[in-house]
């Protein structure tokens, strides 16, 4: 009686809602009322990556750096292969610094953008608000004014391997790691949905 | 014991024992600038590893890359990165062809002022024949066994990319055997040349993508 009450609540619930993100995944009760995204955790590491970007067929190359400073608060540095640098981000918090961007790309809508998937990449506790689950993976979705994000763990190894931001109805981008160590991401894309952009980040061991 | 003696004075005084600079004079400057020259002109290809250091104030250890570079006169360059990734820029005529593992790309420098400028300064910064340029003031320094010009931007528009930009010489041969660029945050780039090879043959086809 129970699990069909439940079933039934799963299939109005999911029926009901239009996202792509959850579809076929069943709810699940709340284990947990906040997930760690591990890969930019730790202040004693550089994390330092090649980067390919494609933005709308145009093709750039370069390297991301970022470094948590202390709790809450992360660089995020962007700079050609020569080494002179494209943009340089401060996260504080919910508060955001530019510090830098090279003047051809200070445009709002692309800092604006750049902005938020690199928050997204960087933010390390997020609350969870509700709980799914599917054979392979535990997924966490975490309320953030008119976009939400869910991310989904293995159900192996709890490894986090992606973070979809989406509003309501649709898919905006997505992250995926790659990783052996569960510390850190060897390689990580992320993908837009509503615009031509992908970025494609390779780690680069630096000590 | 001498030994141990010399190395606790390197580090106690590093500063006054590796860099005594101290500025040239008008003579000395003249002197440098004809040997330079001299040596640039007499320099039909260069081929040479070097190693890049990139400095933040924020991290821990500087990011090392590091891999070849190729110089054809009269202004063809190939700047190649070999570790820890293949990336490739050749600046060849008014093109740059760039190779980021695999992804090939080119940019038309011929419309672009900016690129333009950053191809004299790569050419010129490689052969050291910066002296000529009217947009830095210039510096001049020595010590005893290298030669130093630094180069401080008068644009504006370029400041705000570079504070300054220096170039070490060797001081024997005129040869560029470090550069390093400083921007107004005073995080750097510095760039040092190893096992230099001046005028050997170099293959037309090495400088395509």
């Amino acid at each position: 009686m129970r699990f069909l009450l439940i079933s039934f609540l799963s299939i109005a619930t999911l029926s009901s809602c239009a996202l792509k993100t959850t579809e076929g995944l069943r709810i699940a009760p709340l284990t947990t009322t906040a997930i760690v995204n591990p890969y930019f955790a730790n202040e004693a590491t550089d994390y330092v990556y090649k980067a390919k970007i494609e933005v709308y067929g145009r093709y750039f190359g370069g390297i991301l750096i970022v470094k948590k400073l202390s709790k809450n608060i992360h660089r995020v540095v962007f700079t050609t292969e020569f080494g002179s640098k494209v943009f340089d981000f401060l996260y504080e918090g919910d508060t955001f610094t530019l510090n830098f961007i090279v003047e051809d790309l200070n445009k709002k809508i692309l800092v604006n953008t750049l902005r938020q998937d690199f928050k997204l990449l960087i933010s390390e506790n997020s609350k969870v608000s509700e709980q799914f689950v599917s054979d392979s993976h535990s997924v966490y979705k975490s309320e953030g004014g008119k976009r939400d994000a869910y991310y989904f763990f293995n159900s192996v190894e709890n490894r986090l391997e992606r973070i979809i931001n989406a509003s309501k109805r649709k898919e905006k981008f997505e992250i995926v790691f790659y990783s052996e160590a569960k510390e850190i991401a060897q390689q990580i894309t992320i993908q837009h949905h509503n615009i031509k952009l992908f970025i494609d980040l390779d780690y680069i061991k630096n000590d | 014991m001498h030994k141990s003696f010399l190395i606790l004075l390197c580090l106690i005084f590093p500063v006054t024992l590796l860099a005594q600079e101290t500025p040239m004079n008008q003579a000395e400057i003249a002197a440098f600038k004809s040997m330079v020259e001299a040596t640039s002109k007499a320099t039909s290809t260069i081929k040479s590893d070097f190693v890049q250091y990139k400095h933040l104030d924020f991290l821990d250890n500087d990011i090392e890359t590091s891999g070849k570079l190729a110089f054809k006169a009269p202004g063809w360059v190939k700047w190649e990165y070999t570790t820890p990734y293949q990336y490739s820029v050749i600046f060849k005529d008014d093109q740059m062809l760039i190779n980021d593992g695999g992804t090939k790309s080119s940019v038309d420098i011929g419309s672009s002022k900016l690129f333009k400028k950053l191809n004299e300064l790569i050419v010129n910064s490689v052969k050291g024949t910066l002296f000529k340029d009217e947009d830095f003031k210039i510096s001049y320094l020595k010590t005893t066994n290298m030669n130093k010009a630094i180069f401080k931007p008068y644009d504006k528009k370029i400041a705000n990319y570079i504070a300054s930009f220096e170039l070490v010489f060797d001081r024997d041969d005129g040869g560029v055997i470090e550069v390093k660029m400083i921007e107004p945050s005073g995080d750097f780039t510095k760039i040092i040349f190893k096992n230099r090879t001046l005028n050997s043959s170099l293959s037309d086809a090495v400088f395509t993508n």
